[in-house]
């Protein structure tokens, strides 16, 4: 149901703005969010349990559909069901999109998350095929992330929020507050990749590469910087405005609570290869530590996402304004 | 497409085609010198033995219970399912495979330069209550391995080498035994089943048949050895890549040469120097009368 009206049109294109609320179609896109979140979680659990190769067999296991779910195949054909289900959701967001939304480049964000899941589950294939090869488990865990990254951006898009969002004002002098989020975006999936490339690097029977965890604990102090400082800014500048301040507190607390789990994950890994099978906390540690990192993620594209819509507005107010002007002087 | 959708495209395609160059580019480059040599055919020289018996000094580290629920089946077999990385009877070491890793026969060539049958028959690692039998084992090069599955469950065989090509098979209830060879030498290949991650075995592949692997009772025997002086090397798991202790072994023809070694509790994190581990109580058989 239509819920806000267009504000601006101006001559054949047709702004973000100027668009309507489908309220169906953001709870499905959230719905896909969600699926794609648990998604992540089922994947990180295939890693911790050790279960990516339980079976040599893509797509089927075993050479069935539904083969026994015991041992480590719960964890990997769990994994792929999850992984199936969200390809599906995806077609049909894909096709709700494309049915009910009149914005242009929204539809090709979805196409892309389309090529983003398809490609992941090639990615997934390899990973069986080639017997885990870093590279490609990297990999596999990076598009991921940045597949959570374009259903989530999908969920804002559509998102009334975003639809009847009103320009704020900068404060000038200073560094635009897109730029300090971008950056921490950009922060953040670099340490994402690190993240990714150490998680996969040893199994838990063998002692993580020192180069990489130091690399990772760099990342997460630059991350911490990155992020906080853009965080900070926006809660000076803008308070108040929830559409900005909201996403940067949980951006800010989800920031701390990973903070603590990236240590305990670290301190539980270091006692796994004693281990006679990976067992918790440490499983479910680095699993939380997997998704908090994500959820931290997406928070800050919803935050940076958020400072550039409003940074938008200001724009076309001030050309509306100007527009207006002449057609006066006319 | 606007200009944020094109760049996640673009990084999207790279990440993926630089992983995919990465996993097909895979080294396989043989670390203990290949088989390029040239061979000095077979031996056929005065041979003896060597023999000796693993001890263990110092506390043992507890066998670990292993939770075997994930799977009902290995649950039934095999409830209470222990570690054995390290096995001390009496301060008897068992698990630890011996074998020779370089020296010189009585002719003046390198043990490795000899060419050495490979056995017609298979070795067997079975898989039985979710369990690898033997854990330790040892295999000369183009060997065959057979893989049995005698539990009533799904496996799969999923030896990690360095040197020779990686494989992971699934081996259904019922399913022949799978048979395999490695085409290097290498010590040791981990092996581990991703179904059930808790089974462990190693396979120590060779050039020749100089190996063993010590019983219940810390002993082992490795027969029909060309008489000469040998470096012998005795490797026991445990951290990233087991324990290795090394000694200079003389074999007099038609006799024995003793290899008694030493592990000690709480040193099975780190590989030794061989330098270090030079044992006191060495003992070089004369070979004056022997031949």
């Amino acid at each position: 149901m239509p819920t806000a009206d267009c504000r601006f049109q101006i001559g054949n294109r047709q702004l973000a703005i100027g668009n309507s609320m489908n309220r169906g179609l953001n709870r499905f896109a959230i719905l896909v969010a969600c699926a794609t979140f648990f998604l992540i979680i089922a994947g990180a659990l295939v890693t911790s349990n050790d279960a990516g190769l339980a079976t040599s067999d893509w797509p089927l296991s075993n050479g069935q559909f539904l083969p026994p779910m015991v041992g480590n195949l719960f964890w990997e054909h769990g994994h792929r069901m999850v992984a199936t289900t969200v390809g599906i959701l995806t077609i049909a967001l894909a096709v709700y999109i494309r049915v009910k939304e009149k914005r242009e480049w929204v539809w090709k964000l979805a196409l892309f998350a389309l090529i983003a899941v398809i490609a992941q589950g090639l990615l997934g294939a390899l990973t069986v095929k080639l017997l885990l090869p870093l590279a490609v488990s990297a990999a596999h865990a990076t598009l991921a992330q940045l597949f959570f990254c374009t259903t989530v951006s999908l969920a804002v898009f559509t998102s009334r929020s975003w639809i009847e969002a009103r320009p704020v004002s900068e404060v000038e002098g200073v560094l635009p507050l897109r730029y300090l989020c971008t950056a921490a975006l950009l922060t953040i999936f670099v340490q994402l990749i690190l993240g990714a490339t150490l998680r996969h690097s040893a199994g838990w029977d063998k002692q993580l590469p020192v180069e990489l965890i130091v690399a990772h604990i760099i990342g997460a102090v630059a991350v911490t910087l990155a992020l906080g400082s853009a965080a900070l800014a926006t809660l000076r500048r803008h308070k108040g405005v929830t559409f900005l301040t909201r996403p940067a507190v949980i951006a800010l607390s989800l920031l701390v609570v990973q903070l603590v789990l990236g240590v305990t994950a670290y301190l539980t890994r270091l006692r796994s290869p004693n281990d006679p099978q990976p067992l918790n906390p440490m499983i479910s540690i680095t699993v939380a530590h997997v998704a908090c990192g994500a959820l931290v993620f997406v928070t800050t594209i919803v935050l940076t996402l958020r400072t550039y819509r409003v940074s938008k507005e200001l724009k076309v107010t001030r050309w509306k304004s100007s527009q207006s002007i002449y057609a006066h002087q006319q | 497409m606007n200009k944020q959708t094109r760049v996640w495209l673009v990084l999207s395609i790279a990440l993926s085609l630089l992983a995919l160059g990465n996993a097909c580019s895979k080294e396989t480059t043989n670390k203990n010198g290949g088989t390029t040599e040239t061979a000095a055919g077979p031996y056929s020289g005065p041979t003896g033995a060597i023999a000796g018996v693993i001890s263990f000094s110092g506390t043992p580290p507890a066998p670990r219970k292993i939770d075997t629920s994930a799977d009902p089946v290995c649950g039934q077999k095999s409830p209470n399912l222990m570690t054995d990385d390290t096995v001390v009877t009496d301060g008897k070491l068992a698990n630890v495979f011996v074998y020779i890793k370089d020296g010189t026969a009585e002719g003046g060539k390198k043990v490795g330069d000899y060419t050495w049958a490979v056995p017609t028959s298979a070795v067997v690692l079975d898989q039985n209550g979710c369990h690898y039998k033997p854990h330790v084992l040892g295999i000369q090069v183009n060997q065959k391995l057979s893989v049995t599955n005698s539990d009533q469950t799904t496996h799969n065989i999923h030896p990690t080498p360095a040197l020779n090509k990686e494989w992971n098979q699934t081996q259904a209830v019922g399913a022949a035994p799978i048979e395999q060879t490695f085409t290097r030498p290498e010590t040791l290949i981990p092996v581990k089943c991703n179904q059930h991650p808790w089974m462990k075995a190693y396979i120590g592949v060779m050039k020749h048949p100089f190996y063993a692997v010590s019983a219940e009772n810390g002993t082992f025997e490795i027969k029909n050895v060309p008489a000469g002086k040998y470096t012998v090397v005795a490797w026991k798991e445990g951290g990233a890549k087991g324990t290795e202790k090394t000694m200079e072994v003389t074999v007099p023809a038609n006799g024995s040469g003793k290899a008694d070694f030493t592990f000690e509790g709480g040193a099975a994190t780190t590989s030794i120097s061989p330098s270090l581990q030079m044992m006191p109580a060495l003992e070089l058989p004369s070979m004056a009368g022997k031949h």
